[in-house]
């Protein structure tokens, strides 16, 4: 009887034990959420684009026109975002590498409203040679189910999403992204 | 050179730690080989290690107030320009000082403990097991969240506390409330371990602590309705209570510690759920230490959570050796502890009580399982969850009826076994305060079922506290030869545990009142205001007089000069505003309210203000009887401090275990 | 689904300031939107996905700010509660609502307190009886039992 009372105690605080170790080598909650939208076909966007790549791309990039079509690198960033300043210079050099394959960058500002001027100086300081626009009214943030920035989609040449990387992107995740994209 | 604060400091923690984990080790080495030396050598410890922890927080507060920014958390925590009130309460608005704070209380229950708790075998081993705790509180003080760091390099000013903290004076008071009322019922729990520990499993480890636990659960109540005040005053959205797990964690202490309450007047009169009670506070210790344990670590996603680093897994480490260690030795004590449980009828006082413990358990496990249920949907599946208010609502709201309505006819019923006839009267009378409330309330217009519920167990109560005064009342009078006032004067006076009880239950039906009628019926909208124009909400007009900025020290305050009025008749004028503390901070929306019997109208900016703002976007809520909320707590504390001064009753063990034999025989 | 990338610590303290920041720096920039009653309802029952633990209807957040619209555009539209939830749910996934819903693993969160309130309950009812058997019958008393009281009684009061 006693012994399997002690049982019992040893088993629930096993249970709790095992639990909230799990939940510290977890790290934060909710911070690596999978995406819903992975698998399925990529919502799209009518952009705004900021002066410096209307020529090339149109005022209004729509994402329509490209998806299905090319494999497309989708990044949502903000000028309050510290890692955003990491990952930038990272999706400059990609982009400079692979803007003669049929891969095409695009960045949206987002949960930024009506910070232009340090959209363009954010734009300014990395030099990023792939067209950027504004989602002033954070809109596609949650037509793309956006829990942060930076983050990042990765969508096929069939316009489906195949991966969300949340964070910075580093050399590794473009380098495997891109090759699946491109295969 | 003169010394460093931060050295003084760190010294005094590291004492304090090595002196409580002396009074620990000796104290228990003392109590086992009964030696008296030991014992009072352990003793004095203690007020040794309170005199260190208080060099430590004199230490702190000397380097907060003199913005000594050599001191790691005044560097990472305080402000030159905040004003002094702020720069005290600092102490308690991050991770570490709030450690400190807590180990002070801790160090300062022990030695107000070691000085005027009577002699008993159980002492040294209630010292010891308090002087256990404080080890770890002081070595997490001293090794993982060392506050005293003296920095090299000192910066010129610090960033100041959390703004949200720094924005309300309530601040000052709801964080000390809950750590004094969880230092509170580490008493009972002392004394409870000591009572295992010893084989002296009989009441005299409650009836010592009778004062410290109610002064215990007191604070934790007050600390929970002073929380939920300061959320209402701050954070904007019109409510006090949010199920966030940081709140959780408060309210689950609470009940066990309120099923404790009620619990140890069974032992005390029936000597019977000996076992349930030691287990009751054990569950509560260590649910308090869960409590700090889950937020502190960011295990659970919450508002408030301090961050992370060590302190998170010594907690969880402590949390789990407090449980294990207490509850093995309740199973390995369980044959000495277990009584031999009688009943006459679960239609009485004692049976009330048990179906009290059931729900407050009911009640206890609902909010547990909901806190921890995203995590481990998490580590059994790895899909993800969120567990949030309207399933908290929807799950407890009948159990907390339920406790209304047991809250009403417990006191009624007599020990043992409810006579037929009173039984039957009194039921009538219930019954008939139940309907008409309830039909009172359906006729002002009440159609929502858990506010009409309340309102009818509302009356329902509000006649069972009549009756409970009537009943013992009315025969003093019609003895008496006294006047009635002296009469009424002298039964209060007697009877302050009894009365007191009866004042906690009206504040406790005036909170429900409160809380069923500001969830249910509350109105919330935004509306856009021209500057000199006006807007309708809820029969009031809402009118935009004119903007306004105004500098305080160590705050910039930009906001709205907003002009209530009904029918034309002027109401009041709220500055709903913008805080802004120290150059880059963030403005933080402050809410202006206007309080009212009725219901408060309540005003939040969600707009920014500037010179030449045209227009301001306001959220406004109306909260039916919220005020009634705060009011409920003011009376419970009331109450509660009324009922300390009443004596304890403690039935001599070996007569009532006498006279059971005597039946038998 | 592809197996999420490794996240460092130094990301993730990146990644945390990141949060911070959605959830604390950027206030309410001037909304236009009057909102109404409903509308605080609805959100009231979702997560506000860039904070910790806050609902849409409670945050202050822009994303939140702009979900609310969201919600009162839709409501406009003549768009029932359970189709705007929808909305939310298709795009954030169950993790959003702060109600799980009632069906697989979440299910057991909401049975889980009703059965543990049954079981508190038949406890009850059940130690009740046995107790009050025990007290209806003082006099069919197990001798073996008996003699065990009196000698605990006897070496208690030595």
């Amino acid at each position: 009887m006693k012994a399997r009372r002690l049982l019992v105690t040893l088993a629930v605080v096993a249970a709790l034990g095992g639990i909230f170790a799990f939940g510290l080598l977890r790290g934060e909650p909710d911070r690596d959420l999978p995406s819903e939208l992975i698998g399925r076909p990529a919502p799209s966007f009518d952009i705004p684009l900021y002066e410096r790549y209307q020529g090339q791309y149109g005022d209004v990039l729509s994402l329509s026109e490209y998806l299905g079509e090319r494999p497309l690198v989708v990044n949502f960033w903000a000028s309050w975002c510290a890692p955003c300043y990491v990952e930038a210079p990272v999706l400059q050099s990609y982009w400079q590498e692979y803007q003669d394959t049929d891969v095409l960058f695009v960045g949206v500002q987002t949960q930024d409203k009506g910070q232009y001027e340090e959209g363009r100086a954010f734009m300014d300081q990395f030099g990023l040679g792939f067209p950027n626009g504004i989602d002033d009214d954070s809109r596609m943030s949650i037509g793309w189910g956006l829990l942060g920035v930076p983050e990042t989609f990765f969508i096929d040449r069939d316009g489906v999403v195949r991966e969300k990387h949340i964070g910075p992107v580093t050399p590794e995740v473009m380098e495997r992204q891109l090759a699946a994209l491109l295969e | 050179m003169p010394l460093e604060l931060g050295v003084v400091g760190g010294a005094a923690a590291f004492l304090a730690f090595a002196v409580a984990l002396y009074g620990a080790v000796v104290g228990s080495l003392g109590a086992w080989r009964r030696d008296a030396r030991l014992m009072t050598s352990a003793r004095l410890s203690s007020v040794a290690g309170f005199l260190l922890a208080t060099v430590a927080v004199v230490v702190m507060q000397t380097a907060l107030l003199t913005d000594d920014f050599s001191v790691s958390y005044v560097a990472a925590h305080s402000r030159i320009a905040s004003p002094i009130w702020v720069k005290v309460v600092t102490m308690w608005a991050a991770l570490e000082g709030s450690i400190l704070l807590w180990a002070w209380l801790l160090s300062g229950y022990t030695a107000l403990l070691a000085a005027i708790a009577p002699l008993s075998p159980l002492r040294p081993w209630a010292l010891a097991i308090m002087q256990g705790v404080q080890t770890f509180f002081f070595f997490v003080l001293a090794f993982l969240a060392n506050p005293f760091t003296v920095l090299a390099v000192p910066p010129l000013d610090g960033p100041g506390p959390n703004e949200l903290l720094q924005n309300h004076w309530m601040m000052a008071v709801h964080p000390l409330l809950m750590y004094l009322g969880f230092v509170g019922l580490t008493v009972p729990f002392a004394y409870a371990m000591a009572a295992l520990i010893t084989r002296r499993p009989g009441s005299e480890w409650m009836t010592v602590t009778r004062r410290w636990t109610l002064t215990g659960w007191g604070f934790l109540s007050a600390a929970i309705v002073a929380g939920g005040w300061w959320s209402y005053e701050v954070l904007g959205w019109g409510g006090y209570w949010a199920w966030d797990p940081v709140e959780n964690v408060s309210l689950m202490p609470w009940l066990t510690a309120t099923a404790f309450i009620h619990s140890v007047q069974v032992q005390e009169r029936r000597q019977m759920l000996k076992p349930w009670n030691v287990m009751l506070i054990l569950l509560t210790f260590s649910l308090s230490i869960l409590g700090t344990f889950l937020t502190r670590s960011g295990v659970v996603s919450s508002v408030h959570a301090f961050g992370n680093g060590p302190v998170g897994p010594a907690f969880l480490a402590f949390f789990l050796l407090v449980t294990l260690g207490a509850f093995a030795l309740l199973a390995v004590r369980w044959d000495d502890v277990k009584d031999r449980a009688e009943l006459d009828s679960l239609v009485s006082r004692e049976g009330s009580f048990l179906g009290v413990n059931v729900l407050f358990l009911a009640l206890t496990f609902a909010v547990l399982l909901g806190t921890l249920f995203p995590l481990i949907v998490e580590a059994v599946s790895g899909a993800r969850v969120t567990v949030g208010p309207p399933f908290f609502d929807q799950v407890t709201l009948p159990l907390w009826l339920l406790v209304l309505l047991l809250m009403g006819i417990g006191p009624l019923l007599p020990w043992r076994k409810a006579e037929d006839q009173l039984l039957s009267r009194n039921l009538a009378w219930l019954l008939g305060g139940l309907v008409v409330s309830g039909a009172l309330a359906w006729v002002l217009g009440v159609r929502k079922v858990y506010p009409m519920l309340t309102v009818a167990l509302a009356g329902y109560n509000l006649v069972s506290l009549a009756l409970l005064l009537t009943g013992a009342l009315v025969p003093r009078l019609r003895l008496a030869t006294r006047p009635a006032v002296v009469v009424i004067r002298r039964y209060a006076f007697e009877n302050r545990r009894r009365v007191g009880s009866m004042v906690v239950h009206f504040a406790v039906v005036i909170i429900a009142v409160g809380v069923a009628f500001s969830s249910g019926y509350r109105v919330d909208e935004q509306l856009r205001v021209d500057i000199g124009g006006s807007a309708q909400f809820e029969g009031y007009t809402l009118t935009a007089l004119d903007t306004f900025m105004e500098q305080t020290p160590g705050r910039i305050s930009s906001g709205a000069i907003v002009q209530v009025s009904r029918d034309g008749a002027f109401v009041g004028t709220l500055r709903p505003r913008l805080n802004v503390f120290g150059a880059g901070g963030r403005p933080i929306p402050t809410p202006a309210v206007l309080y009212r019997p009725s219901h408060d109208v309540y005003l939040n900016l969600n707009s920014t203000v500037g010179p030449d703002t045209q227009f301001v976007v306001l959220r406004a809520v109306k909260s039916p009887l919220v005020t009634w909320i705060w009011v409920g707590g003011l009376v419970l504390v009331f109450g509660v401090i009324y009922s300390l001064g009443g004596a304890t009753r403690a039935l001599p063990a070996h007569a009532t275990r006498a006279s059971t034999v005597a039946q038998e025989a | 689904m592809t197996a999420a990338a490794p996240v460092g610590p130094a990301v993730r303290r990146a990644r945390w300031i990141a949060v911070l920041l959605a959830c604390f720096a950027s206030l309410a920039v001037a909304q236009q939107v009057q909102l109404e009653n409903r509308v605080y309802e609805i959100a009231g029952k979702l997560r506000c996905p860039v904070c910790t633990s806050e609902s849409v209807a409670d945050s202050s957040v822009q994303l939140a700010i702009q979900m609310r619209e969201i919600i009162q555009e839709q409501l406009n539209d003549g768009r029932s509660e359970a189709q705007i939830l929808a909305f939310f749910q298709e795009r954030y996934g169950d993790w959003i609502l702060l109600d799980p819903p009632k069906r697989g693993l979440h299910l057991l969160v909401w049975v889980l307190p009703v059965v543990g309130a049954i079981l508190g309950v038949t406890a009850l009812f059940v130690l009740g009886r046995r107790w009050q058997r025990r007290s209806h019958e003082p006099i069919d008393v197990d001798p073996a039992d008996l003699a065990r009281v009196r000698s605990e009684l006897a070496s208690e009061e030595t």
